[in-house]
């Protein structure tokens, strides 16, 4: 099997260790925050808390630092564009201040637009920060009791972890197609051959893959029955633990970030955009 | 009573024929039944009756009734069944439907809302019962095609199950885990009514079994003890394999009537066989083979995953006609070695030569014209609406004339029996057929040396014999040499002359068939066990390797 980054078995650190429903609640109020945010004030202490718990969590070093890089080569990238399109983007949100801190020829960098894209980059990083922590803090089974137990259907929830379930299988189903068309004559190098060619002949993979996952759905199917899948209109999860006092205190949190977060959505709607970033100088 | 058929029919919606005929009849509690029959007889259907499966979610037509544990089946919802009878699928691992052990266990719990705390002991009780508490927090990946049978079991062994159902427990695994599958059942006899459907009768007899259903044509045709049905011709003329010491014991004269309890190998009476042995093993020499030129040499080779080696020091020969068999544990090499030999992976080191060609020096493609592959599962090779473009598209896609491709396409549909279907689509064939259009696939580029992999998975003894047969007769007709891949004692036996075994990368041993079927220590390394001609042989103090060979040659002979 390829290396997932999902853990299915539960880890042993604080983090891991706390309830489904409340990982998948502070999640969603996280994100909303980051999102809705542009003041340095909530970023920055997020940004160091998702540092903390991600080194708590003591993940796979060499899968976070090369996922890390690659998002902040893309926002970096991302924020030369924003830069190029408007060199004085920050003047919109700072009433009309314009700090030259120097020029290039025609172009030029302000101090209002460096802060703004300072905080746009910090953003970001905490956003992929947060969503690294949930992912490594939950296992699928987690999430699909999380997910129940904010109201989602659990036949939705099923399918979810399902998927997740039969990901190595159809993988390994590639694989054995795979090497039974190369032995036909078919070239899969990429190389060789051009991008039409390419599409045309995945129909040859695809459509085993397809039947043979046919196969497999019947099966599920008929297992699942014989087991009452869907007979009550409720149930319950193996792997889903009884919420703690620091579960109760942590759902408390993020019940009152998402407020707050959504008076905020509904604020920026009244407030000049001057407001919604907090500048210091 | 636990379960009753009263003049049951059934014919499933899309079918013109009923697959169950007027069957009549009463299981006792705590009996332990074994449901013969071939493919299609009806066996798995009956199953399917049991559990609820039918009506409640494969439709049909139903006539009479059936009765399990007093409920009559038509009108109890498969969750009130499912709480005394308990299923495991053929498939296990289909039947795995969460990410670890534990989850999956608890999955009917969880389907139930039982709390938490009140799922812990249960899981933790019936993952012992099936000696698997150890592995709770594992994911299916990491499991042996036992292990997960063993959870599936452990998933439906609920407190209230009374019932346990079977499916073809035997037909993914390999001989030394279907073995334990056997004692574990036998073990859970005790306090649950076991039903197991299966064709591999020898293997079952491991452990006793109190009565026999053989079903043929979607009715019961024989429903007694083991004893008289295995001295009356039913199971031959029904197309089932009798336990191979007694077709070697008839074959050698002995009259199997007067034998009593012929279904124990019981030392004591069946010494007194010795002597008929001798003068079979006298009357069958073993045929020798002429040694032909080597075809393919395989000299020093390594290969690794990432860090992790898979095979290691790999160094054998083979001869153009010989008829090979890979064996070994799950894990062992042997797919490894087959994509090595067909180019898909290179060696780390070592060297692989093809009529003293090195394969190194050979794209996928060429070698695929030398070396050909057949998959276990069929569905993995079949893109194509139509056989005849099946079997075309490896030639179509290396350039070929139109000319050529329908000459050598024709020929290799000849050879295969199926010139006569060659426009008919691939999904109106069996499972033997389409796994013989897989062949031709290979055949059409005319290659010298043919890979099956586990070529007679999931068959019953019936097509079994067909696919066999059908790839003896080319390695007799067109001089093909074969590599099979099996777990399958059967096949081994009596189709291979030679076998490789492998145990965790290394090649443990090179050996005439029958020297490696004779060898306890070696087998239960390659996760094999002895057939019972071995312990025949021990029992009447002849050479199993003796045994083994005549009974090959009366074979080959007949």
């Amino acid at each position: 099997m390829k290396q997932l980054i999902i853990n299915v078995t539960k880890g042993s650190t604080f983090l891991h260790q706390l309830n489904g429903k409340t990982k998948v609640m502070l999640f969603i109020t996280s994100i909303l925050a980051i999102i809705m945010s542009f003041d340095l004030r909530i970023i920055a202490p997020l940004f160091i808390v998702y540092i903390l718990s991600l080194i708590s969590l003591k993940p796979n070093w060499k899968v976070v630092l090369g996922l890390l890089g690659f998002i902040l080569i893309m926002q970096i990238f991302n924020l030369v564009l924003y830069w190029l399109v408007n060199p004085n983007i920050g003047a919109f949100y700072t009433d009309g201040k314009t700090t030259i801190l120097f020029h290039w020829g025609s172009s030029y960098l302000s101090l209002q637009t460096a802060f703004y894209l300072a905080v746009r980059l910090l953003k970001m990083i905490t956003s992929f920060l947060a969503s690294l922590t949930f992912v490594f803090s939950i296992t699928p089974g987690e999430l699909a009791a999380g997910l129940y137990g904010l109201g989602m259907p659990y036949k939705f929830s099923t399918i979810i972890s399902l998927a997740l379930r039969y990901i190595p299988d159809i993988s390994r189903d590639y694989e054995a197609i795979q090497v039974a068309m190369q032995t036909r004559g078919l070239e899969l190098d990429k190389r060789r051959l051009n991008p039409f060619k390419r599409l045309k002949e995945s129909i040859y993979i695809l459509v085993p893959l397809v039947i043979t996952s046919f196969d497999r759905i019947g099966n599920i199917a008929n297992a699942m029955d014989l087991r009452a899948f869907g007979v009550q209109k409720n149930r319950t999860y193996y792997c889903e633990l009884e919420p703690t006092r620091y579960d109760h205190l942590f759902r408390t949190l993020a019940i009152l970030g998402f407020v707050l977060s959504i008076a905020w959505i509904v604020a920026r709607m009244i407030v000049p955009p001057t407001t919604w970033m907090w500048y210091p100088y | 009573m636990s379960i009753t058929f009263d003049h049951f029919t059934f014919r499933y919606g899309s079918q013109n024929e009923p697959t169950l005929k007027d069957i009549h009849l009463t299981l006792e509690k705590g009996q332990k039944v074994l449901i013969l029959g071939q493919s299609g007889s009806g066996k798995s259907t009956l199953v399917h009756c049991i559990n609820g499966l039918i009506p409640h979610s494969i439709k049909g037509d139903i006539q009479g009734k059936c009765w399990v544990n007093e409920q009559d089946t038509a009108h109890t919802s498969i969750f009130h069944l499912s709480l005394t009878v308990g299923t495991v699928l053929q498939d296990s691992d289909a039947q795995f439907v969460a990410l670890t052990v534990e989850d999956d266990v608890a999955f009917a719990l969880e389907n139930q809302a039982q709390p938490r705390l009140e799922m812990i002991p249960k899981v933790l009780a019936a993952t012992q019962k099936v000696g698997m508490q150890d592995f709770l927090t594992q994911v299916p990946y990491q499991l042996s095609g036992g292990q997960k049978q063993k959870v599936a079991l452990a998933g439906v062994l609920n407190e209230d199950a009374s019932i346990l159902l079977f499916d073809e427990p035997l037909a993914s695994l390999d001989p030394k885990s279907g073995e334990h599958t056997i004692e574990l059942m036998d073990s859970l006899a005790h306090d649950h009514t076991i039903l197991i459907v299966e064709h591999r009768l020898e293997e079952v007899l491991h452990r006793p079994i109190d009565r026999v259903l053989v079903m043929a044509e979607g009715s019961v045709i024989y429903d007694g003890a083991v004893e008289p049905l295995l001295k009356s011709d039913l199971l031959f003329s029904h197309g089932l394999r009798e336990p191979l010491y007694i077709t070697a014991l008839k074959q050698a004269g002995v009259d199997i009537q007067s034998i009593p309890h012929i279904e124990v190998l019981n030392p004591a009476v069946f010494k007194a066989f010795a002597p008929k042995l001798k003068q079979y093993i006298l009357k069958n020499p073993q045929e020798k083979l002429i040694p032909q030129e080597v075809i393919l040499k395989v000299e020093h080779v390594n290969f690794s995953y990432e860090v992790k080696p898979v095979l290691k020091d790999i160094s054998f020969e083979i001869r153009s006609g010989e008829r090979i068999a890979f064996v070994g544990q799950n894990g062992a090499g042997k797919s490894t070695l087959a994509k090595l030999l067909c180019g898909v992976i290179r060696p780390d080191s070592g060297k692989i030569t093809l009529n003293d060609l090195n394969i190194q020096t050979l794209s996928i493609s060429e070698i695929a014209q030398k070396i050909g592959y057949v998959m276990q599962n069929p569905n993995h090779m079949l893109v194509k609406h139509m056989i005849r473009d099946e079997v075309a598209l490896a030639l179509q896609l290396r350039g070929f004339s139109e000319d050529r491709i329908d000459q050598e396409v024709n020929d290799a549909l000849k050879i295969c029996g199926l010139y006569t279907m060659r426009n008919w689509p691939t999904s109106a064939l069996s499972y033997g057929q389409r796994k013989r259009v897989t062949v031709a696939i290979v055949l059409a580029l005319k290659p010298e040396i043919l890979i099956l992999d586990e070529p007679t998975a999931g068959q019953d003894f019936a097509h079994y014999s067909e696919i066999m047969d059908f790839l003896d007769e080319l390695n007799l007709k067109q001089r093909i040499t074969f590599i099979f891949i099996t777990h399958d004692l059967h096949l081994a036996l009596e189709y291979t002359d030679r076998a490789l075994v492998f145990s965790e990368g290394l090649l443990l041993a090179d050996q005439d068939t029958a020297q490696v079927l004779s060898n306890p220590s070696l087998l239960e390394q390659a996760s094999l066990k002895q057939t019972s001609l071995y312990t025949l042989a021990q029992v009447c103090e002849v050479s199993s390797e003796d045994l083994i060979h005549a009974f090959i040659a009366h074979r080959r002979s007949a």
